[in-house]
C-alpha cells in the first residue's frame, strides 16, 4: 500500500511539468500563471505563424529526413554484419557502433563544428546531417539487431533452394522479417534526430537551425507562453507515437529484457 | 558479408575525426578575436585548473553526485512496480509515463521547470530558478526515466524464486525486499548509478536554462567558451575533460554489469 | 515493387536534402539586434516599412550586446550580417576593432532633423533612447521608492537585481553619490560594495531580468525603461521611478553598418526610413522609447515618462548622459571588477 502511494507521488512528481505546461499554453496572456486565468488559442496560433519556427520545423523535416533515410539502410547493413559475418573481435566492433552514444554531446558538437569549420562547410546542411546519422545509427544498428538474432536462416535458405538469388532473397525474405527491428528502428531515429538538441546548437545557425535550437532561442530571448503551446504539441505527438508503438511492439518486451 | 559493415565505419569514421579535432584544437594557442589558433600549448588545460573553472568542475561533480543519488531513491519504488506488476495495463501505464519524457526532448523538459520552479504554479519559499536547488530537481527529473528503466531491467532478471524462498523461510515482505531483493539488483544500481553520474556530468540544457547563468556546469562552460567567446582551444580541452570522464565512468559500468550478467 | 519504391523515396529524400538551398532567402537584408520585442519593434516597424520600400526581405540575427560582437569579430571582413543595432558605448568597441563602415550621410537625409548628439560618430547613429533607472512592484514593495539612494535601505534587502553583462549604470551612480563620476568611479566602490547584501539576484537577459519580476523574486530591478513599459503592456503593474536625488542613466541604442558588407546601399536605406519622423514616432509608441529625431510627434499620454524625452533640454535635466568614450574604455574594467567585488559571493 505504501509502495502504491510512493509510486503513485513519485509519477505525480514526473508528469507535474508536463501538465504545467499544458495548462499554461492556454493563457490568453502573456503572464504565465496556473491554473490559466482564461482560455486562448493565441500562442499556438503564434507558434504556427512564426516565421522562424516555420523554418525550423522545415530544417527538422529535412535533417531528420535525411539521416534517418541514410541511417536505417548502414545500420541495416551493420546488423546484419555484426551477427552473419565472420568477425574477429565482434564485441569490440558492436562497441564502437554505440560510441557515439557515449559522447557527451558538447565534446561532440564542439568537434563537429571544428571539423566543419575546417572543411569550409559551416553553413551548410551537411556537417548536420552526417552528426544526426552518427548519433542515430547505435539506435538503428541494435534495434535491427534484435530482430536479425531472431531471424531463422533456414527461411532465407529456403528461398535460395527455391531459385531466388540473394539479392531477390534479401528484399523478398530477409527485410519483410526485420520488419520489428526495422519499425523500432526508423521509431527511435526519427525521435531520437527531431529533439536532438545539444550536438545541433552547436552546428547549426540562424538559417538551418533544427526545431529545438530554434525553441532554445525563444526561450533565452522571450517570456511568454509560446515556447509552452509548442511543447504541449511536441507531448501530445509523444504520446502518440509512444501509445502506437507499445500497441504494436509491447515495450515491455523492447525494454526489459536484454 | 563483413563489407557490410563498411558504411557504418565510414560514418564512424567520421565521428571518430570530429573527436580527434576535438583533441588536436584542445592542445593549440587561443587568439583571442580570431579563429584561427596558434602553436601546440598546455595553456588550455591548465586554465582548466584556474580557480574560477575549477568552480565549475566541482560544482558539477556535487550536483552530479546529488543527482544520482536522488535519482536513485526516487527511481527505485517507480521501478520496482513496473517490474512487478502482474498486470499488463499498468505496466504499459507506467512504460508509457516513464518513456514519454524521454522522447520529448530536452527542450520542452526544460521548459516546463522553468514554469514550475517559477513560482508558477506554488509561491516557493526559497528561490528555486535559477538556483542551484532548481537545477538538481531538473536534473533528479531528467534522469529518473534511465534510471526506472535500467533498474527495471535489472529487477525483472531476479528470479522470483529467491523471493518466494525467503518468504517461504518466514520472512516479511520488507525484510525480503532488504536481503534479497535490493542486494540481487545492485548491478543494475551501480550501473544505473554510474550512467546516471557520467551523462549528468555533461547535462547541458538543464543547468543552461535553469540556472540562469549563475549555475555553470562543464558543458555551460564548453558552450560559453566555444559559442560565445569562440575560444575553441579552451572550450575544446573542457570537452575532451567531459569525453574523458564520461569514457572512465561508463566503463567502469560496462564492468559491473559484464561481471556480474544477472 | 515496395522495396525499390522505398528505395527511390530514400534517394529523393536524400536528394532534396542536399539540395535544399542552405541560404533561405539569399537577397535579404541581414540585421542584428537584441530578441524579444526589440526585435518583434524592429521588424514590425522598421522592416515592413522597409521592405514595402525596397521589396528586399528582412533577417534577424539575435542575441546579447556582447555576444554579438564576439561574433562580429570572428566574422570580420566576411560580415554575416549586414546592419548592426547596439549600445552607443559598445559601439565604439566595434569601430575601433574596424567592423563599422563609415556611414554616407549622403545617403541618410532624414538624419537632417535628427537631434545632434544623435549622430555618434562617423560610423554610428541612434536610433532611439531611454533611461536605466529603479523599476519596482508596488504590489510585493510596501513603500514608495523614489531616488537612487532608496536602493540602500534595509528593507530592501534581499529583493533586488540589476544586470550582471553592464554595471556601468550601478557603478555611475554610486560614484555620483559620493562626488564622483564615470571616470573617477573609484570613490564609489566601498559605497557598491554595501549594496552587495541587498542584491537577490543579477540578470544576464532581459529575459532573465522580466522573468525575476514577473516571479517575485527580485521585485526591485535596476532596468532599462523600455522593458518595464513592455512588462506593463503584459499587464504587470509595475511603477518606473524617475529618481529625485541622480537622473536615470541615459542608454542610445545604435545602427550601423558592418564593414564588408555587400549590401551597403540597403542598408542605409533601412537607416534612413528608421530616422525618419513617421517611423520614429512609431518607435516612440512601440517601444515607449524617446526618439532621435525632434520632429517625432510623442504621444501626450507618455510624453514626460521617464526614458520618453522629446526634446535635448529634457534629455540634459532629466537624464544622466555619460561620456561614451570613457564608458566604452572603462566597461572591460568595470565589468571585472563587478564581477569580482559584487556578483560573486
Amino acid at each position: 500500500m505504501m509502495l502504491r502511494v510512493t509510486v503513485l507521488l513519485l509519477l505525480a512528481f514526473m508528469t507535474l511539468p508536463t501538465v504545467v505546461v499544458i495548462a499554461v499554453s492556454f493563457n490568453p496572456t502573456a503572464i504565465l500563471s496556473f491554473p490559466p486565468a482564461g482560455f486562448s488559442w493565441r500562442w499556438y496560433v503564434n507558434v504556427l505563424t512564426y516565421p522562424q519556427f516555420q523554418r525550423a520545423a522545415w530544417n527538422s523535416l529535412l535533417v531528420t529526413g535525411g539521416a534517418v533515410a541514410l541511417a536505417l539502410p548502414i545500420g541495416t547493413l551493420a546488423a546484419l554484419a555484426l551477427e552473419r559475418a565472420r568477425l574477429r573481435g565482434r564485441a569490440l566492433w558492436a562497441a564502437a557502433l554505440l560510441s557515439p552514444l557515449v559522447a557527451p554531446g558538447v565534446a561532440a558538437g564542439l568537434g563537429f563544428l571544428i571539423l566543419a569549420a575546417a572543411l569550409g562547410l559551416l553553413r551548410s546542411r551537411v556537417v548536420l546531417i552526417t552528426a544526426h546519422v552518427a548519433l542515430v545509427l547505435p539506435f538503428v544498428v541494435r534495434s535491427v539487431w534484435v530482430s536479425v538474432r531472431n531471424l531463422d536462416p533456414a527461411l532465407e535458405r529456403a528461398a535460395a533452394s527455391l531459385g531466388a538469388s540473394p539479392r531477390r532473397a534479401f528484399f523478398r525474405v530477409t527485410l519483410p522479417l526485420l520488419r520489428p527491428g526495422l519499425f523500432a528502428a526508423l521509431l527511435f531515429a526519427v525521435v531520437v534526430s527531431v529533439n536532438e538538441f545539444v550536438v545541433s546548437l552547436f552546428i547549426s545557425n540562424r538559417v538551418t537551425e533544427i526545431l529545438p535550437v530554434a525553441m532554445f532561442t525563444y526561450v533565452v530571448n522571450y517570456t511568454d507562453p509560446t515556447i509552452a503551446a509548442l511543447s504541449s504539441l511536441f507531448i501530445a505527438a509523444t504520446f502518440l507515437v509512444i501509445w502506437l508503438a507499445d500497441r504494436f511492439l509491447d515495450l515491455g518486451r523492447v525494454f526489459l529484457q536484454h | 558479408m563483413r563489407l557490410l559493415l563498411l558504411p557504418a565505419i565510414a560514418v564512424l569514421a567520421v565521428f571518430a575525426a570530429a573527436l580527434t579535432a576535438l583533441f588536436r584544437w584542445s592542445l593549440l594557442e587561443f587568439i583571442p578575436g580570431s579563429l584561427v589558433p596558434g602553436g601546440y600549448t598546455l595553456d588550455n588545460f591548465r586554465a582548466v585548473l584556474t580557480p574560477q573553472y575549477l568552480h565549475a568542475v566541482r560544482d558539477t561533480v556535487v550536483l552530479a553526485a546529488l543527482t544520482t543519488i536522488l535519482t536513485l531513491v526516487a527511481s527505485y519504488p517507480v521501478a520496482y512496480a513496473l517490474a512487478r506488476t502482474p498486470s499488463r495495463a499498468v505496466r504499459s501505464a507506467l512504460l508509457v509515463l516513464t518513456l514519454a519524457p524521454f522522447f520529448t526532448g530536452a527542450i520542452v523538459r526544460t521548459y516546463a521547470w522553468v514554469l514550475v520552479l517559477g513560482n508558477t504554479v506554488v509561491t516557493w519559499p526559497v528561490p528555486m530558478l535559477f538556483t542551484e536547488r532548481g537545477v538538481l530537481v531538473g536534473l533528479v527529473h531528467f534522469s529518473m526515466p534511465t534510471m526506472i528503466l535500467i533498474l527495471a531491467a535489472a529487477l525483472s532478471h531476479i528470479d522470483p524464486a529467491y523471493e518466494r524462498a525467503a518468504a517461504s523461510l518466514g520472512a516479511r515482505p520488507a525484510r525480503v525486499f532488504w536481503r534479497v531483493t535490493l542486494p540481487l539488483s545492485r548491478p543494475g544500481i551501480i550501473s544505473g548509478g554510474l550512467i546516471v553520474f557520467a551523462w549528468t556530468l555533461s547535462a547541458f540544457p538543464t543547468p543552461e536554462l535553469l540556472g540562469g547563468g549563475k549555475v555553470k556546469m562543464i558543458a555551460n562552460v564548453v558552450k560559453d567558451l566555444g559559442l560565445d567567446s569562440f575560444n575553441w582551444p579552451g572550450a575544446a580541452a573542457f570537452a575532451m575533460l567531459a569525453l574523458a570522464l564520461t569514457l572512465a565512468l561508463l566503463t567502469a559500468a560496462g564492468r559491473v554489469t559484464g561481471s556480474r550478467a544477472a | 515493387m515496395r522495396s525499390r519504391f522505398l528505395a527511390s523515396l530514400a534517394g529523393a529524400l536524400l536528394g532534396v536534402t542536399l539540395l535544399a538551398p542552405a541560404a533561405h532567402a539569399q537577397n535579404a537584408l541581414v540585421v542584428s539586434v537584441w530578441g524579444g520585442n526589440w526585435k518583434d519593434t524592429v521588424e514590425k516597424v522598421i522592416g515592413k516599412a522597409f521592405t514595402a520600400k525596397t521589396g528586399m526581405p528582412v533577417e534577424f540575427e539575435v542575441g546579447g550586446t556582447i555576444d554579438r560582437l564576439a561574433k562580429a569579430r570572428v566574422a570580420k571582413g566576411n560580415p554575416l550580417v549586414d546592419l548592426n543595432f547596439t549600445t552607443t558605448h559598445v559601439a565604439r568597441l566595434y569601430i575601433s576593432d574596424g567592423l563599422y563602415e563609415k556611414l554616407d550621410m549622403a545617403k541618410l537625409p532624414s538624419a537632417k532633423e535628427i537631434a545632434k548628439e544623435a549622430i555618434r560618430s562617423d560610423y554610428h547613429v541612434g536610433s532611439w533612447a531611454y533611461v536605466y533607472t529603479v523599476v519596482y512592484r508596488p504590489d510585493l514593495v510596501k513603500e514608495d521608492i523614489t531616488k537612487w539612494s532608496d536602493l540602500w535601505k534595509p528593507s530592501l534587502k534581499g529583493k533586488i537585481a540589476m544586470p550582471d553583462f553592464d554595471p556601468s549604470h550601478i557603478i555611475t551612480i554610486a560614484a555620483l553619490m559620493e562626488g564622483g563620476n564615470e571616470v573617477n568611479w573609484q570613490k564609489g566602490e566601498a559605497r557598491l560594495k554595501q549594496l552587495k547584501e541587498s542584491i537577490a539576484a543579477f540578470f544576464s537577459t532581459d529575459a532573465q531580468s522580466q522573468d525575476l519580476m514577473k516571479t517575485g523574486q527580485a521585485p526591485v530591478q535596476v532596468m532599462l525603461s523600455v522593458n518595464a513599459y513592455h512588462l506593463q503592456e503584459q499587464g504587470i503593474s509595475v511603477k518606473v521611478v524617475q529618481p529625485t536625488d541622480y537622473p536615470g542613466i541615459v542608454g542610445i541604442d545604435t545602427m550601423a553598418v558592418m564593414a564588408g558588407t555587400k549590401k551597403s546601399d540597403a542598408a542605409h536605406q533601412f537607416i534612413n526610413i528608421a530616422l525618419s519622423k513617421e517611423i520614429q514616432a512609431e518607435l516612440v509608441k512601440a517601444l515607449r522609447a524617446g526618439p532621435v529625431n525632434l520632429g517625432a510627434t510623442v504621444p501626450a499620454n507618455l510624453k514626460g515618462q521617464p526614458g520618453i524625452f522629446a526634446t535635448t533640454a529634457e534629455w540634459k535635466e532629466r537624464g544622466y548622459i555619460m561620456n561614451d568614450e570613457a564608458r566604452a574604455k572603462n566597461l572591460p574594467g568595470w565589468r571585472e571588477w563587478f564581477t569580482a567585488n559584487i556578483v560573486k559571493k
